[in-house]
C-alpha cells in the first residue's frame, strides 16, 4: 500500500468522520422545554426556573439573561429510567429568579421553537388581592416526572402515537349566555413532538372561549407505556346560539414523522430514544393540526316564563350582602352603598342599577368591581358601589336589594335579596335658618372664636330681602318709570320749544317783507307815483290776508274781500282805488297817500300781533 | 301736559308703595342675623358666622359691629384679611335701601334740571348745580350695587377641609381643599355641586352640603 493510498484512505476517513459530525449537528434537537413557577410573584419573592431536557442532555444550555432578572443555578439533575425496556434520559437545571424590580419580564425561549416565559412581579401593595401571592416565597418542588401510567378517558393519539388532544366539558347541556369551565388538554409523546406551534382552539364558530393563558398547566405523564408531556389550558365557553352541537378543540403541533418502515424503525421505537432515531435520520418534521373527540352538547334558550324585571342575563349561583357607610351622616353628605355578588356564573353579565329614584334620597349610577377566585374568572365576587345623599334628616332606611339570576341546575330564575339599612341623618349647617339653640350650650364653651366679639344687638321686627332694593326687579320699575317719564316731558318740552322757534321764525319773514312793502309805499308817495302807492298796498294786504285766511294770493279777489270783509272795509276800498289807479290814472293828495298809509301799516301791525 | 304728570306722579306712588310693601315681609332681620352669626362664632363654627356676617353685611354694609366681627371670625380662623376697595367704601355710606332711593331721587333731580333747560333758559348755574348733584347720586347708587351685586353669586365653605373636586360627582377626584370660612364665587350649578372659584382663581366642584351661598336660593 503506498504513500498516497494510505493518506486517501485517511482523508476518506476524515470525510466520513466530518459526514458524521455534521449529521449529529444538524438532527433535530432533543425536546427541551422550560417552566417557571410561579409566574406571579411579589417583589422580594423569588420564582423557580426549570430548564428540562428529556434528550441526552449533551447539549449546553446557555443561561438566559433578562435586564432585572438575577437567574442562580440551584441544582442540577440527571435521570435515565427503563420502563418497557424502553431508555428515557433526561436532565434538569433549576435556578432560582430574583427580580430587582416589579414589572413583567419576558424570559427568552430555550429553543427557537418554544415559547418565551413571563415572569410578573408586583409591588407588594398590589398583592393584596392574590392572597396566595402574599405568602413568603418557599421551595417548590420540581414537577412529577413520569407519573402515571393508564390512557386517560377521552384521550385518541393520532396515528403514530405521537400526540393527542382532549377537551374536557363538565355538562352536556348548556344555556345561552351561560360560561361553562372547560379544560383542554394537549398530550406530545417525548421525543416525536417537536413543538407546539400556537394555542388550541374550538373547532365550531358558535362558542367563545376565553383567552388562554401562554403558560399553560406542565405535567409529565406515562400514557400506554409512553412518555408524554401534557400541557393543560382551564378556561370557560360561552355559547351564542341555541341548537346542538358537535365540540371539539385542536391544537398545531410539528411532529417528527418516520422515514424509514415501520418495521425497520422498529427497534428503534423498542428503544424509543430520540437520540438513535436522530443519528440514523429516520424522521423529518411535519406541521399536523391535532383534533380532541366530538363531544355533542345541547345549548338551550333562557325560558321567557318567570323572568324577572331586573334579570341582566346573570347564569350561575349567586348570593348577594350589602352595606353602608357610613351609618351616620349629616343631610347632604355622601354616603356609599355597597352591594357584594358572589358566587360562581358568567360575572360579566352580574349588573344592577342598585336603588333608582329613592324618596328623600339622591341616588348616583353605581360603579362596579370584580375579584375571581380561580384562574378562569368563574367564581369571585363583584362589588356594586352607589353613592347616596339623603335629603331629610331622621333615621333613614335603605330598602333592600336584590339581584336576579338564573340558576342551571334548578333551571328557574332566583331572586337574592338583601336586608334594609338604618341610617341615622343629621341636620346640614347649610340650612341658615337652622336656629343657633341647636348649637347646644356646650358648643358655647371657650373657644377662639368667642373672646373679642362684640356684643350682640336688639333684634327688631324690621324684616328685609338680603337682595339690596335697587337689584330687585320690582323696584327697577320705579326708576324705569321715572327714566320713561322724564323722557316724555323732555320730548314735549322741545316739541313745544320748537313750534315756537318756527312761529317766530314766521312772524320776523312777515314783518320783513310788511316793512319793505310800506318802505315801497313811502317812496311811491313821496314821487306822487299813486298806481305804484296802491300797487305795493295792495301786494302786502294779498299776502297778508292769503296767510290769514289759508288760500293763495291770486285768490284773494275782490269778491272774496266782499264775502269776508264787508263792501265798506278799507281793505276793499283800497283794491278798488288799486284798479282804478292803475287803468284810469286816479291822482292823491299827500294828505290820502298818509291816511291809506296809515290804514295800510295798521292792518299790517295788527296781523302781527294776531 | 297736566295729564302726563298726573300720570308720572301716580306711577311713582304706586311703584313706591308696590316695593315697599312687597320688600317688608321678605323674613331676614339685621339684628337677627348679626347675633346669629355670634352665637354660630361662639359656638367654634366660623363657617357659618362668617356666612351670616357676609348675609348681614347685604343689609347693613357699613355697620362697625359687623365689619370688626367679620374681621375677627376670619383672622380667628387663619383666613387672610380682606382689603375693601373704593366701590366697597361707597357701599358702605348707606344701606342698598336708601341707596335705591337716593338713586331714584337723583334721577328726578337730573329729568328735572333736562326738562327746566328746554323750557327756560333762566337760572342755567342752578340747573347745572342740581344735574351734578342728580349724577352723583346715580353714580354712588352704581357703585353700591356693583360692589353687593357681586356678593349675590359668592358663597361661605361652612365645612372643615372641604375637598374641591374635578367633577361634580361624590367620587371625583379632589383637586384641593378649601378651609372653613372661605369666600369663593359660584359660577354654575349641577346635581348637588357648586363650580366655585377662588380668589387665587382656582376652581373645581363643591358639594353643596359643604358650601352655603350668601343670598339663599
Amino acid at each position: 500500500m503506498s504513500g498516497n493510498h494510505i493518506r486517501g484512505i485517511r482523508g476518506a476517513a476524515l470525510a466520513l468522520a466530518g459526514v458524521f459530525m455534521a449529521v449529529l449537528a444538524f438532527a433535530d434537537d432533543p425536546l427541551v422545554y422550560a417552566t417557571i413557577q410561579p409566574a406571579q410573584i411579589l417583589l422580594g419573592e423569588s420564582a423557580q426556573f426549570t430548564i428540562t431536557n428529556l434528550g441526552d442532555g449533551t447539549n449546553p444550555i446557555t443561561m438566559p439573561v433578562v435586564a432585572g432578572l438575577k437567574f442562580e443555578i440551584i441544582g442540577r439533575t440527571r435521570e435515565v429510567q427503563l420502563i418497557n425496556g424502553t431508555t428515557l434520559p433526561s436532565s434538569s437545571i433549576v435556578m432560582r429568579v430574583t427580580p430587582q424590580m416589579a414589572g413583567i419580564f419576558t424570559i427568552p425561549a430555550v429553543t427557537p421553537r418554544a415559547q418565551p416565559l413571563v415572569l410578573q412581579v408586583n409591588a407588594s401593595a398590589s398583592g393584596t388581592s392574590r392572597p396566595s401571592l402574599s405568602r413568603p416565597a418557599a421551595p417548590i418542588p420540581p414537577p412529577p416526572i413520569l407519573s402515571g401510567a393508564s390512557i386517560p378517558k377521552g384521550v385518541r393519539l393520532t396515528d403514530d402515537g405521537s400526540a393527542y388532544v382532549r377537551l374536557s366539558v363538565p355538562k352536556r347541556e348548556v344555556y345561552v349566555g351561560e360560561s361553562v369551565p372547560v379544560e383542554i388538554e394537549v398530550g406530545m409523546r417525548s421525543g416525536f413532538v417537536s413543538s407546539l406551534n400556537g394555542l388550541p382552539k374550538l373547532t365550531d364558530d358558535n362558542f367563545a372561549l376565553n383567552n388562554l393563558s401562554h403558560q399553560p398547566e406542565r405535567t409529565e405523564k406515562l400514557i400506554n407505556g409512553e412518555p408524554f408531556v401534557l400541557l393543560t389550558w382551564r378556561s370557560t365557553l360561552a355559547v351564542v346560539k341555541p341548537g346542538a352541537f358537535s365540540l371539539s378543540a385542536e391544537a398545531p403541533l410539528t411532529v417528527k414523522i418516520r422515514t424509514r418502515p415501520k418495521q425497520e424503525s422498529s427497534l428503534d421505537d423498542r428503544f424509543g430514544d430520540p437520540f438513535w432515531q436522530n443519528l440514523f435520520g429516520a424522521t423529518v418534521p411535519k406541521d399536523i393540526d391535532v383534533k380532541s373527540p366530538a363531544q355533542e352538547l345541547t345549548v338551550r334558550e333562557l325560558p321567557a316564563q318567570g323572568r324577572p324585571a331586573d334579570f341582566h342575563g346573570a347564569i350561575g349561583t349567586f348570593s348577594i350582602a350589602s352595606d353602608v357607610s357610613p351609618t351616620k351622616a349629616d343631610v347632604g353628605d355622601p354616603l356609599t352603598l355597597r352591594m357584594r355578588v358572589t358566587g360562581s356564573g358568567n360575572f360579566d353579565r352580574v349588573d344592577s342599577t342598585m336603588l333608582d329614584h329613592l324618596d328623600q334620597w339622591k341616588t348616583y349610577p353605581p360603579k362596579s368591581s370584580f375579584n375571581t377566585s380561580d384562574p378562569i374568572a368563574l367564581g369571585g365576587m363583584k362589588t356594586f358601589e352607589q353613592p347616596v345623599i339623603a335629603s331629610k334628616p331622621g333615621v333613614q332606611e335603605l330598602p333592600g336589594l336584590a339581584f336576579s339570576y338564573f340558576d342551571p341546575n334548578t333551571r328557574h330564575y332566583e331572586t337574592a335579596r338583601s336586608a334594609p339599612l338604618s341610617v341615622s341623618i343629621s341636620p346640614s349647617l347649610a340650612d341658615s335658618r337652622a336656629a343657633p339653640h341647636a348649637l347646644g350650650t356646650a358648643a358655647l364653651a371657650d373657644n377662639k372664636f368667642a373672646a373679642g366679639l362684640r356684643p350682640d344687638h336688639v333684634e327688631t321686627p324690621a324684616m328685609s330681602s338680603l337682595i339690596p332694593l335697587y337689584l330687585q326687579p320690582k323696584f327697577l320699575a320705579v326708576p324705569s318709570i321715572v327714566v320713561l317719564a322724564f323722557a316724555a316731558g323732555w320730548a314735549s318740552a322741545r316739541r313745544r320749544r320748537g313750534v315756537g322757534e318756527r312761529e317766530s321764525a314766521s312772524d320776523r319773514i312777515a314783518s320783513r317783507a310788511a316793512k319793505r312793502s310800506l318802505a315801497q309805499m313811502q317812496a311811491a308817495a313821496r314821487v306822487g307815483d299813486v298806481a305804484l302807492f296802491f300797487d305795493s298796498a295792495r301786494t302786502a294786504l294779498r299776502s297778508m290776508l292769503a296767510a290769514r285766511w289759508q288760500l293763495a294770493p291770486e285768490e284773494i279777489t275782490a269778491a272774496e274781500l266782499e264775502d269776508r270783509l264787508g263792501a265798506e272795509s278799507d281793505i276793499r276800498e283800497l283794491f278798488a282805488l288799486a284798479d282804478e289807479a292803475k287803468y284810469s290814472g286816479h291822482k292823491l293828495n299827500a294828505t290820502d297817500f298818509a291816511r291809506w298809509l296809515r290804514i295800510v301799516r295798521r292792518q299790517l301791525m295788527s296781523d302781527k300781533a294776531v | 301736559m297736566n295729564l302726563l304728570r298726573a300720570a308720572l306722579v301716580f306711577c311713582l306712588l304706586l311703584g313706591s308703595a308696590r316695593v315697599h310693601s312687597e320688600s317688608e315681609p321678605a323674613g331676614y332681620s339685621a339684628a337677627g342675623l348679626y347675633n346669629l352669626a355670634n352665637s354660630y362664632a361662639r359656638a367654634g363654627k366660623p363657617g357659618m358666622a362668617i356666612l351670616n356676617y357676609e348675609r348681614v353685611s347685604l343689609l347693613a354694609p357699613g355697620a362697625p359691629d359687623i365689619q370688626a366681627n367679620l374681621r375677627f371670625v376670619r383672622a380667628a380662623a387663619n383666613l387672610p384679611a380682606e382689603m375693601p376697595d373704593t366701590l366697597d367704601r361707597v357701599a358702605k355710606i348707606a344701606s342698598p335701601f336708601w341707596m335705591s332711593w337716593l338713586g331714584v331721587l337723583g334721577l328726578v333731580i337730573v329729568g328735572a334740571s333736562v326738562i327746566l333747560a328746554q323750557l327756560s333758559s333762566r337760572h342755567r348755574l342752578a340747573r347745572a348745580a342740581a344735574a351734578v348733584s342728580g349724577v352723583t347720586m346715580i353714580g354712588l347708587t352704581f357703585c353700591s350695587a356693583l360692589a353687593l351685586g357681586s356678593r349675590l353669586h359668592q358663597g361661605v365653605v361652612i365645612a372643615a377641609a372641604t375637598p374641591v373636586r374635578v367633577s361634580p360627582v361624590p367620587m371625583g377626584d379632589p383637586l384641593f381643599s378649601l378651609p372653613e370660612g372661605e369666600k369663593v364665587k359660584i359660577t354654575a350649578e349641577h346635581e348637588g355641586f357648586d363650580l366655585i372659584e377662588t380668589r387665587a382663581g382656582r376652581a373645581g366642584w363643591i358639594a353643596n352640603s359643604n358650601l352655603a351661598p350668601i343670598v339663599p336660593r
